[in-house]
C-alpha cells in the first residue's frame, strides 16, 4: 500500500526538483527488484508434454495480464479525471507489474505469445471503456466481473500444478498465488465501490464473464 | 563397414598425398595441428577434386561439421569448435558407444538405427537423387538389408527431413558456441543484420555439398504429407536464430520479425539452387540486399509512428486550444 501511495505520488508529480525524481527513482527501484526475479522460476521441462503444458499456462495468462491492462486503460480513459480515477490507477499499476513479470517470464522460456493480441489490445480497451462510459458502477462492475473470472482461471492453475507436481513448481505456484491474491483484491475493490448498483449488474457481468471464458480457451491454443 | 570406408579414404588419401606433399599448408588454414594431418589431407583432397563429393561420415555430424569448415573460413567460432570435432572424428565408434551408454553395441532404439540409415544414405544422394535407392544403397553400407527402407513411410522425405534437422541441429550448435564465446567476452557481439545474415549463409552453405540435387529435396519437402514437418523445422530454425540474435520480444514483433526472416530464407534458398556465380557471391549479395530491405521496411515503420505520434500532439493541442477559445473548457 506505501509503494503504490509512492508511485502515485510519482507519476503525479513529475517535476523537476532533484531531491523528487530521485525519490521516483528509488521507488521505481524498489518496484523493479520485486518484480524481475523471473530467473528459475519455470523447471526446465523433462519432455514435449510438460514443455506443451507451461508453455500453454504462460502463453494464456500472458495473454490476460495483457488484456487486463488494455481494460484498465480504457476505463482511465474515460473515468481517468473521475474521483475514482485513483483506484484504477492503482489497480492498473498492479496489473503492469504483473504483465512485466510474465514478459519476462515468456522471454526466458522462449514462450511464443499468443497471436491474437492485437484483438485483446481492441477488445480490451473497448470493454473498458464501453464500462465506463456507464458510469463508475459499471466499470467496477466490468472489473467485478473479469477479477472473478481471472481468480477463477489462476485457481485451475494452481489445481492442476498442485495435481501433477507441487514441489517440481514451487517457484510458479508462488507466483500465480500471489497474483491470483491481487486479483482477488481488486474484485474485492471493485465490490467497494458500488459495483452492484449498476442497472443490469447480473447480465453484464454474466456477458463479460462468457467473454473471459470464451478468450482463456482460445488464448491457450492460438 | 566402418572399417570399409575408412579404408577407401586411406586409399584415396595415400595416393594424394604426393600432390598435396608439395603444398602443405597454405590451402587450409585450420588444419594447423599435427593431429589434424590426415583429416586435412582429406579435406585438401576434396577441396582439390571440385566434385560434390558428400562428406564421407559414419559418425554423423562430426565429421561433416569438419567438411563444412574447409567451405566456409570466415566463422570464427568454428575455429574452436573444429578441435573438439577432430578429436571425436578420430574415433568414429565413440559417438555410438556414448548413444548406447552401458549397453550392448547391438542395443539400439529404432529411431537411433533409422538415423544411422539415413546418414549413411547421404553419401549416395549425389548418385541416386534424394530417392529410395539412395536409403538402400545407405542401408546395405551398413550391412543391412536394402528391404530396411520398409521402415520409412515418407519414403525419401524421411531422408531430405533427417538432413534439415542435422543441418538445423549443427546451426544451433554453432550459434550457440558463438553466444557463449560473447557471453564469456572472448567475442564481439555483431549487430543483429550481420548476425543474421552470418547464420543464414551458414545455414545455407551446408547445401552446398547437395546443390545440384536440392531442387528435387525442395519439391519433396511440398508434398503435402511432408509439410507439416518441414514447417515444423522451418519454424524452430527460425525461432532459433532470433532467439539467438538476442530478440525477446513477447508482442506481435515476434511473429513479424520470424515471417520476414523465413521469407529472407526461402527467396535466397531459391536464389541459391539457380546461381552459377562463384562461391554463390550473387547469393550472398541477394541475401545481404534482403535483409537491408527489412532493416529499411522497420527503420521507415518507426519513422511513420513517431511521425504520426507528433501528428495526433499537434490535433490535441488544436483541439485543446479551441476549447479553451470558445469556453467549453469551463471546470464546474
Amino acid at each position: 500500500m506505501q509503494t503504490a501511495a509512492l508511485r502515485v505520488f510519482c507519476h503525479w508529480s513529475q517535476s523537476n526538483s532533484t531531491a523528487m525524481i530521485r525519490q521516483c527513482l528509488k521507488c521505481r527501484a524498489l518496484t523493479l527488484q520485486q518484480s524481475s526475479r523471473a530467473y528459475g522460476v519455470i523447471p526446465p521441462p523433462r519432455d514435449s508434454e510438460e514443455k506443451e503444458m507451461v508453455h500453454r499456462m504462460l502463453r494464456v495468462d500472458h495473454a490476460g495480464e495483457y488484456g487486463a491492462n488494455r481494460i484498465y486503460a480504457g476505463q482511465m480513459a474515460v473515468l481517468g479525471r473521475s474521483k475514482t480515477g485513483p483506484f484504477i490507477q492503482e489497480m492498473w499499476d498492479q496489473e503492469k507489474k504483473h504483465l512485466e513479470k510474465f514478459n519476462e517470464m515468456l522471454a526466458e522460456n522462449r514462450v511464443r505469445p499468443t497471436a491474437l493480441l492485437p484483438f485483446w489490445n481492441i477488445a480490451g480497451f473497448v470493454l473498458g471503456a464501453s464500462s465506463a462510459l456507464l458510469g463508475k458502477e459499471g466499470a467496477m462492475a466490468c472489473t467485478v466481473a473479469v477479477e472473478e473470472s481471472i481468480t477463477e482461471h489462476y485457481n485451475n492453475q494452481i489445481r492442476t500444478l498442485m495435481e501433477k507436481d507441487p514441489e517440481r513448481y514451487t517457484e510458479l505456484l508462488q507466483v500465480i498465488k500471489e497474483f491470483r491474491d491481487d486479483e482477488m483484491e481488486h474484485h474485492d475493490t471493485g465490490l467497494e465501490h458500488d459495483a452492484e448498483n449498476v442497472p443490469g449488474y447480473w447480465l453484464l457481468k454474466n456477458a463479460i464473464q462468457l467473454g473471459c471464458k470464451a478468450a482463456i480457451y482460445v488464448s491457450q491454443r492460438i | 563397414m566402418a572399417a570399409l570406408l575408412r579404408g577407401l579414404r586411406a586409399g584415396r588419401a595415400l595416393r594424394g598425398l604426393s600432390s598435396v606433399v608439395a603444398a602443405p599448408t597454405t590451402t587450409n588454414p585450420q588444419c594447423g595441428s599435427l593431429r589434424q594431418g590426415f583429416h586435412c589431407a582429406v579435406l585438401r583432397l576434396q577441396d582439390e577434386s571440385k566434385s560434390d563429393k558428400p562428406p564421407s561420415s559414419t559418425s554423423s555430424s562430426t565429421t561433416y561439421h569438419e567438411h563444412y569448415q574447409a567451405h566456409s573460413a570466415e566463422q570464427d567460432a568454428a575455429a574452436s569448435a573444429s578441435d573438439p570435432a577432430a578429436d571425436q572424428s578420430t574415433n568414429p565408434n565413440a559417438s555410438y558407444q556414448d548413444q548406447s551408454g552401458e549397453q550392448d553395441e547391438e542395443y539400439e532404439t529404432e529411431e537411433q538405427l533409422q538415423a544411422r540409415i539415413l546418414t549413411a544414405a547421404l553419401e549416395f544422394v549425389p548418385l541416386h537423387g534424394w530417392s529410395m535407392e539412395a536409403i538402400a544403397a545407405g542401408a546395405e553400407s551398413l550391412g543391412l538389408s536394402s528391404a530396411s527402407t520398409g521402415m520409412f513411410e515418407k519414403g525419401s522425405g524421411d531422408l531430405v527431413l533427417h538432413f534439415i534437422a542435422q543441418c538445423n541441429a549443427q546451426l544451433t550448435e554453432i550459434l550457440a558456441e558463438q553466444h557463449n564465446q560473447v557471453q564469456l567476452g572472448q567475442a564481439e557481439p555483431k549487430k543483429t543484420a550481420d548476425f543474421i545474415r552470418d547464420a543464414v549463409e551458414t545455414r545455407l552453405r551446408m547445401y552446398i555439398p547437395y546443390i545440384e540435387t536440392w531442387p528435387q529435396a525442395m519439391s519433396l519437402l511440398l508434398l503435402p504429407h511432408n509439410i507439416p514437418d518441414s514447417l515444423k523445422h522451418l519454424s524452430t530454425l527460425m525461432d532459433d536464430i532470433w532467439y539467438y540474435a538476442g530478440d525477446r520480444s513477447t508482442d506481435m514483433n515476434w511473429y513479424t520479425k520470424r515471417a520476414a526472416l523465413t521469407g529472407i530464407y526461402n527467396t535466397t534458398e531459391l536464389v541459391m539452387i539457380q546461381d552459377s556465380s562463384p562461391d554463390f557471391q550473387d547469393t550472398w549479395t541477394f541475401l545481404d540486399n534482403r535483409i537491408q530491405d527489412v532493416v529499411n521496411m522497420a527503420t521507415t515503420a518507426k519513422q511513420v509512428q513517431s511521425t504520426g505520434e507528433a501528428v495526433v500532439q499537434g490535433l490535441m493541442g488544436a483541439a485543446v486550444t479551441l476549447k479553451n477559445l470558445t469556453g467549453l473548457n469551463q471546470r464546474r
